[in-house]
């Protein structure tokens, strides 16, 4: 009993680590610019099938590092283009923004690459189990947490040491008087976007490589990263954490007594989260918007 | 709600008579431009859904984007008992109706607090709770074959029977009929001293909020009457398909509603019908050329809100002021 | 008995005290200004007179009702009524649309779905007075967003007055006004003051309006209390031409 706890908690703790990094490139997103993005399981598909369309010249290892960087590029002009326009506006405006982007990039990539599923080579030593005990913890899936603690120690680093890191959380607090004080709002938007969609591109090859690539898994992938932000708390980095890790814990266990409503308890978290503490376990004190 | 000169209520008055006059007639003109009565029946429904959520977006000025989470309630309400309950058509209307007003009312109360983008995601989230629910408890649901079989009933008025499962035409103007019941009750409530205090929480909620109104509790009852009028949208569309379907409760049919009412124009009370209009011929025409009718939909809400952010009407009145 | 009794309130924002240990009495139909250089704390205790924040320390009575922990819309309900440094207006309505949502908001009538005719003449009526009042009547079926900005203050604080105040509180009221506004608004404070006898404090920068309308004025100076007493007495206090030095008076 205590084995199978232990493996779905670990287990859990793996799945919640892949929410993470969904969660906290949409966090950052929402928290700068109060833009909900849509769009951004999307960008998690393109950045996955990217890698698929580069790995046969790169390899698995120049993919993972080529992808995020491309799907970035991606979500920049998007921001550019289109985004940046709907700022100044209500919100409405670029959640339905969003909202059309993610329709046109799941049927786009569905053009370009096929509606049927592609496979996504890994390095056959990550495949294989850790050892015979640990026979559900995989390479890849270590590899994966491995992967997303450096990029959320990374951004975590940005965001506390570099200059544009701190224009960014001031932002986050207050954008009017960071603009007052001269900086580029502009740029600092296009820069934080930049970085959520990384984030949502190395996502994406990580998705790829343990689940396959198909043009409508995006979507699937979007909803738990809300729940995270919402239980998290709206507003803090270490919010989503948390809340990205709670959830995905929560899965693993409730795997463990009630197999299919694994899903449906990050709702009811979700849910006693709202009820008892409705800013989120992280949240700020009177976050009106 | 305004209080215009002369010359404006002569003219809005014109403009209501044609507007029903375009309702009543709907089964003579339709077939001549290409339609057909069961299209009309379509557009009435999800017309009136969209202006149930514009009750709440344009006239209190709260974005719910998780509405279809309501009138998906109502489909699946309505359905149930029609299938399991009772051969009903009124009472699986109200049953439905019901279950989508009071579970959104309930739920509502967890989040008005929260303003803004907070809520809308919330909303959306709710909106994937029931569409997981419908989705998992096939047993009840039909899952993702959605509920069926299940057939409207014919009325059982107290001079005929009416038979609106065979006949389309009598189906069209039963839910006109319900169609006007629930528009009539969403005017009277906006020309109320209620309806008032939903515009001013709109112009300007700190406003509103030193004049003594306690705003959540009055965004609270506008959300809670809008989840009902959804509810009951939501049953008429069980009626429309005999069916029920998890997709009515995906967040992209919140996204629809949402469209709609911004399509045709979030000021104006039938705005939203006719973003309703515009929506759903565009989608039918589109969905039946090409295979890849979701990239066009998807620019069309780029190009919407990029270009036409007041609607249809919107635009219109602009032309008419300036 | 007093109207308004300010206690020792302050309040920090983290480490920044923006109000510190300040203290007020308002007596009925007293007319009281506070006056006091950029960033001294007066907007920030108007906040917390009228609930915008609650007080870090420190007690409020209003009509002797402790009312330190209600909130805004209960105060308003108390006797209180304010205006903003930025008008708050609802833009996009008319006047008597503006007018009508403060008078059926006094009236408790906010959560009626139906009104009767006599409710309505009253309302019309009650309405109908506070344009006249405002001197609005020539603009009363426009938008206030397209009005003048003195126009636009009249607009906001007959909608304070629809509420039938014990204690109107105006923020600036005649900021970003030209002469001829300025003059019109002071004259409008001063014919409220004394033909409805309200009790007004005000917060002002103009020293013309200071000294016409207050009867007593109170100076704060980087969140602390600085002087208080007449007119006169405040013009002759060297402490307070010094806090000023370099603005212009």
């Amino acid at each position: 009993m205590t084995q199978l706890l232990l493996f779905n908690v670990t287990n859990g703790l793996i799945i919640g680590a892949f929410y993470v990094l969904m969660a906290i490139g949409l966090s950052l997103i929402l928290n700068l610019s109060n833009v909900i993005n849509f769009a951004h399981g999307s960008f998690l598909v393109v950045g996955g099938y990217i890698a698929y369309t580069f790995e046969p010249y790169l390899g698995f290892w120049g993919a993972l590092i080529v992808s995020p960087f491309l799907t970035a590029i991606i979500g920049l002009a998007v921001e550019k283009i289109l985004i940046s326009r709907v700022y100044s506006r209500d919100p409405l405006y670029s959640l339905l923004l969003t909202f059309g982007l993610a329709f046109i990039f799941e049927d786009g990539t569905r053009s370009i690459w096929g509606a049927n599923g592609k496979p996504f080579t890994v390095p056959a030593f990550l495949s294989q189990p850790l050892s015979n005990e640990f026979f559900f913890i995989t390479g890849y899936r270590l590899f994966m947490v491995a992967v997303v603690t450096i990029a959320v120690a990374l951004l975590f680093v940005l965001l506390r040491f570099t200059r544009a890191g701190i224009r960014i959380r001031a932002g986050t607090l207050d954008l009017e008087t960071v603009s007052a004080v001269g900086i580029n709002v502009r740029a600092l938007r296009s820069l934080n976007f930049a970085v959520g969609i990384f984030l949502a591109g190395l996502s994406g090859v990580l998705a790829g490589g343990q689940l396959g690539l198909e043009p409508t898994m995006g979507a699937g992938l979007l909803m738990p990263s809300f729940v995270a932000i919402i239980v998290g708390g709206v507003g803090s980095l270490a919010g989503t954490l948390v809340g990205g890790l709670l959830i995905g814990v929560a899965s693993g266990i409730t795997a463990v007594f009630f197999p299919a409503a694994s899903e449906a308890v990050i709702y009811v978290l979700m849910a006693l989260v709202l009820l008892v503490r409705p800013r989120g376990l992280f949240g700020e004190e009177g976050m009106l918007t | 709600m305004k209080e215009p000169p002369k010359q404006g209520i002569d003219r809005g008055l014109v403009v209501l008579a044609a507007i029903w006059a375009a309702l009543l007639l709907a089964p003579a003109w339709m077939p001549l431009i290409g339609g057909y009565t069961a299209l009309g029946t379509r557009v009435l429904v999800l017309g009136l859904a969209a202006m149930s959520l514009n009750f709440l977006l344009g006239f209190t000025g709260v974005l719910s984007f998780g509405h279809a989470a309501w009138f998906g309630l109502g489909a699946y309400g309505c359905g149930l008992i029609l299938k399991y309950v009772a051969l009903s058509t009124p009472l699986s209307v109200l049953a439905g109706t019901l279950l989508g007003g009071v579970m959104g009312g309930l739920l509502g109360a967890l989040i008005v607090r929260r303003r803004g983008v907070y809520f809308a995601m919330v909303t959306i989230a709710f909106g994937q709770v029931f569409y997981y629910i419908a989705f998992q408890w096939s047993s009840l649901t039909g899952g993702d074959d959605g509920l069926r079989p299940f057939y409207r009933q014919p009325l059982h008025l107290w001079f005929a029977t009416v038979d609106i499962l065979n006949n389309t035409t009598s189906f069209y103007y039963f839910v006109l009929v319900c169609f006007a019941l629930a528009v009539a009750a969403m005017a009277f409530i906006l020309r109320s001293p209620f309806g008032r205090t939903m515009v001013a929480i709109r112009e300007n909620e700190r406003r509103a909020r030193f004049l003594g109104i306690p705003i959540e509790l009055h965004i609270w009852i506008a959300f809670t009457l809008s989840c009902f009028f959804v509810a009951y949208a939501g049953t008429l569309y069980a009626l429309v398909n005999n069916f029920a379907d998890p997709r009515g409760l995906h967040y992209s049919q919140s996204g629809d509603f949402v469209m709609m009412a911004v399509m045709g124009g979030m000021r104006s009370f039938w705005g939203p019908l006719l973003g309703a209009v515009v929506f759903v011929v565009l989608q039918d025409y589109v969905s039946s050329i090409t295979i890849n009718w979701q990239i066009y939909i998807g620019i069309m809400f780029v190009v919407v809100v990029l270009f036409f952010p007041r609607g249809i009407l919107g635009a219109i009145r602009r032309r008419a002021a300036a | 008995m007093s109207l308004l009794q300010v206690k020792g309130v302050s309040k920090h924002f983290g480490n920044l005290v923006a109000v510190n240990n300040i203290s007020m009495t308002v007596e009925p139909g007293e007319l009281r200004a506070i006056i006091g250089p950029n960033g001294a704390g007066k907007t920030t205790f108007f906040n917390l007179i009228t609930g915008f924040f609650l007080p870090s320390a420190g007690r409020i009575i209003f009509d002797g009702r402790d009312i330190t922990d209600l909130l805004p819309a209960r105060r308003v309900w108390a006797g209180m009524a304010r205006t903003f440094q930025v008008t708050e207006i609802f833009p996009e309505l008319t006047v008597r649309e503006n007018l009508r949502i403060a008078v059926e908001a006094a009236a408790g009538l906010r959560l009626r779905a139906w009104l009767s005719q006599v409710d309505d003449q009253k309302i019309r009526a009650r309405i109908s007075e506070l344009i006249g009042m405002g001197g609005l009547s020539a603009k009363a079926d426009r938008q206030v967003g397209e009005l003048s900005h003195g126009d636009q203050r009249a607009n906001e604080i007959m909608m304070a007055l629809a509420l039938k105040p014990r204690l109107l509180l105006l923020d600036e009221p005649t900021a970003g006004m030209g002469d001829q506004e300025t003059y019109e608004i002071t004259h409008l404070i001063r014919r409220l003051h004394k033909d409805s006898k309200l009790t007004i404090v005000l917060i002002e920068h103009d020293m013309r309006v200071v000294f016409h309308l207050a009867d007593r004025i109170m100076v704060l100076d980087q969140g602390k209390f600085l002087a208080e007493g007449t007119p006169q007495e405040i013009a002759a206090n060297e402490a307070v031409q010094t806090a000023y030095l370099g603005q212009a008076a």
